[in-house]
């Protein structure tokens, strides 16, 4: 039999345990403070991208803080790289901490879902990742991208490329099947139709994909002159390893579209990325005052040079702080009317928030890999080969803020 | 039987998490994919611990009801009541097909039988993108509208999932305590016995399969609703996989033992992964302990201490019977 008492206790016991987590939030909960969730995978598969990201935000936070003289606070939220986390984070962070400002998504398919669901929760986005969709035909008045989307990367990469090897007639690309991926392939196909050149294989692969040897395989029978790498981060890396062990760099110019940066070339080291191009939307080499006091703050506080997620984050970060600074205040309207139209100092040289679908025009660059005798520091993996800016015209991207 | 295993005081614990997870959790967010995951892993209990069928597949009910909610209500305008009925009954058909071509064969043919499914059907939503939309899923699934608005904040939402599984756990509990139940539970522990006495083996096994994926699906449909998007991601083996852990930590000898499972599983994993990346090596851990130590799961650790604390009378009673 038992008694009310021990069924009681039993139930406070139970209750407790439940209520753990809550309690500790309240616990932790900030004051006064301008709140920045940042929505990145901090675990899963693009893990490593999620640290920097987190890591580029805490500079732009202490920065902001020290400017401004108000404290500006970073909340990591762990996407795991799944739009269907990613949006119950940001849900979250709106509901239950008041976060209106949110930098973040590496991921097209995650931003894309956290864009929209700040736009429905009176927040503002701003992010890195690829897919047009985001300031094109999925556009919406609360999401902003600082990154260069496809159609700027695949001409900034390619183009410079198709001049310089006249003889490169047959390209095989190896794309991921998602919004970014597609969205590379068509500005791909677009461009060397454009050249009279051919396409002559493509090679779709799942996000999901970490063998690539039977694409590399179709790619070898074609016998083309480059191949075009589209997909990005882990499986990048993935395609390239097993594209240098069967000998493709020899047979071919192998392109990477939309380089991870730095910790790419770290990642794969400098003797497997020699004669490799790169395109990449951040260098730490730029020439910029904005970059130089970047790389400053990040050699000083973490002992290494900024890549480009911490890059991206960082100025993510700082652009949606001075953004709420301007007015005043983190309502959505007001951030936004901040933000659209502003012309500022920006990592690449001078950048500026395209108002019509918040896009913000900056740089592309294309990077040659080294040989590693050639390399004069640790992280000098790459030269600069060209930089510029290609945006398609507003009318083409499919977006219609009103 | 146990006390705290009899059915009236399942469901009785059943109302109290739904009664207490607004009063410790901020999130209804999380609340609600607490209560989502549990009705999911209650019907993947039916399966492991009532039938002995350790399926791979639940996650294709699962992506199926998200892409049912996506689809229809997107697309089609389709009354939210109507389209959790089509969720449920498309859950259903399949796992009655899935599961009928799975149980020709035992063991591990059976579990890869049921892999094999998974991954064939994770292919199809992968190839027909145009209709599940691919990588990204279907996004802007609207919340249901009942009369007053769409249910925009998480805890109205809330109240309407803890409804629907306050029902479905119900009927669950029903059917195991049921002469169908029963005859599962046959089934589990002498399957050529229950033959030999003249039960329709396959069909009570596919039925099985049936209310399993039917209850699955719904629950696809109402964290579409929830989350507001049906990713690819919904009808992954990795959601199978995550279904079945949950289940296998709560414990397999009781419903009740799933919804602790899948609460542990979500808590944790939201307060882990905000402390370490490598949240998922504690998962892993927890898991192989419970293999060594609790192969009855939590609630296997709850029913020892209930016996301990609470029934010893009990126990020495049934010790000495035995003796």
């Amino acid at each position: 039999m038992i008694g009310r008492r021990k069924l009681l206790l039993s139930t406070a016991g139970a209750g407790l345990f439940l209520a753990s987590p809550g309690l500790l939030r309240h616990a932790s909960a900030a004051g006064d403070v301008l709140k920045v969730g940042i929505p990145v995978p901090i675990s899963g598969g693009n893990a490593a991208n999620g640290k920097y990201a987190s890591m580029g935000a805490i500079i732009a936070a202490e920065e902001a803080t020290a400017k401004y003289g108000r404290e500006v606070k970073t909340f990591d939220l762990d996407t795991e790289g799944k739009p269907a986390t990613a949006v119950r984070k940001v849900q979250d962070a709106i509901q239950q901490e008041g976060i209106q400002l949110f930098a973040g998504g590496i991921l097209s398919s995650e931003s894309l879902a956290m864009g929209k669901e700040a736009d429905k929760g009176g927040a503002n986005f701003i992010t890195t990742a690829g897919a047009d969709e985001i300031t094109g035909t999925e556009c919406n008045a609360a999401t902003f991208r600082w990154s260069v989307p496809t159609f700027g990367a695949i001409n900034q990469s390619i183009r410079p490329i198709i001049d310089a090897l006249p003889n490169a007639k047959r390209w095989y690309t190896i794309t991921p099947q998602y919004v970014f991926g597609e969205g590379l392939l068509q500005a791909t196909k677009d461009v060397l139709e454009e050249k009279g050149l051919e396409l002559v294989g493509n090679s779709y692969h799942s996000l999901t994909e970490k063998e690539f040897s039977g694409y590399l395989t179709n790619a070898i029978a074609t016998k083309p002159d480059v191949l075009l790498i589209l997909n990005f981060g882990a499986q990048c890396a993935d395609t390239l390893r097993q594209a240098v062990s069967f000998g493709l760099k020899e047979r071919m110019t192998i392109v990477v579209a939309w380089a991870s940066g730095l910790e790419q070339f770290e990642a794969l080291g400098a003797d497997l990325c020699e004669g490799i191009y790169f395109g990449a939307q951040y260098w730490h080499t730029i020439d910029s005052p904005a970059n130089a006091e970047l790389v400053k703050l990040t050699r000083a506080k973490y002992n290494e040079n900024p890549n480009y997620s911490l890059a991206g984050s960082y100025i993510c970060t700082k652009l949606m702080i001075d953004a709420a600074m301007k007015a005043g205040s983190t309502d959505q309207k007001a951030v936004q009317a901040a933000l659209k139209g502003m012309t500022y100092a920006g990592l690449t040289g001078e950048e500026h928030v395209r108002p019509e679908d918040n896009q913000v025009i900056k740089n592309y660059y294309l990077l040659k890999a080294r040989a590693k005798s050639a390399m004069a520091n640790k992280d000098d993996f790459a030269e600069v080969i060209s930089s510029g800016q290609s945006f398609l015209e507003v009318a083409k991207t499919g977006c219609k803020l009103s | 039987m146990l006390l705290i295993n009899r059915p009236l005081v399942q469901f009785g614990l059943a109302l109290l998490t739904v009664l207490a997870l607004p009063l410790f959790l901020r999130s209804g967010i999380l609340a609600s994919e607490v209560l989502i995951y549990a009705l999911i892993a209650a019907a993947c209990n039916l399966l492991l611990g009532y039938t002995g069928l350790l399926s791979f597949g639940q996650g294709i009910f699962f992506g199926l009801g998200s892409y049912v909610a996506g689809i229809f209500l997107t697309r089609y305008g389709v009354p939210v009541w109507m389209v959790l009925i089509m969720a449920t009954l498309l859950g259903a058909a399949v796992a009655t097909l899935v599961g009928w071509l799975s149980i020709r064969r035992q063991g591990v043919y059976f579990v890869m039988l049921t892999l094999a499914f998974s991954q064939l059907f994770y292919f199809l939503a992968y190839t027909f993108s145009d209709l599940t939309g691919g990588d990204n899923g279907l996004m802007d699934v609207p919340r249901p509208d009942l009369g007053a608005g769409p249910m925009n904040n998480a805890w109205s939402f809330y109240i309407f999932v803890a409804v629907s599984f306050l029902v479905l756990f119900a009927l669950m509990l029903q059917a195991t305590q049921s002469t169908f139940g029963r005859t599962l539970i046959a089934v589990r522990d002498n399957e050529e016995r229950a033959a030999a006495i003249g039960f329709p083996v396959k069909a009570f096994k596919t039925a099985a399969f049936a209310i399993s994926g039917a209850v699955t699906a719904y629950g696809g449909a109402l964290k579409a609703m929830l989350i507001g998007v049906a990713p690819l991601a919904n009808i992954e083996h990795h959601t199978s996989e995550m279904i079945l852990i949950m289940t296998i930590i709560g414990g397999s000898t009781s419903l009740f033992a799933s919804v602790i499972g899948a609460a542990a599983y979500m808590i944790l994993a939201d307060v882990l992964s905000q402390i370490w990346p490598r949240w998922l090596l504690l998962l892993g851990l927890a898991l192989v302990c419970v293999a060594l130590f609790l192969q009855k799961g939590l609630w296997g650790l709850i029913e020892k201490l209930w016996v301990m604390f609470f029934q010893k009378d009990q126990s020495l009673e049934k010790k000495e019977a035995e003796h």
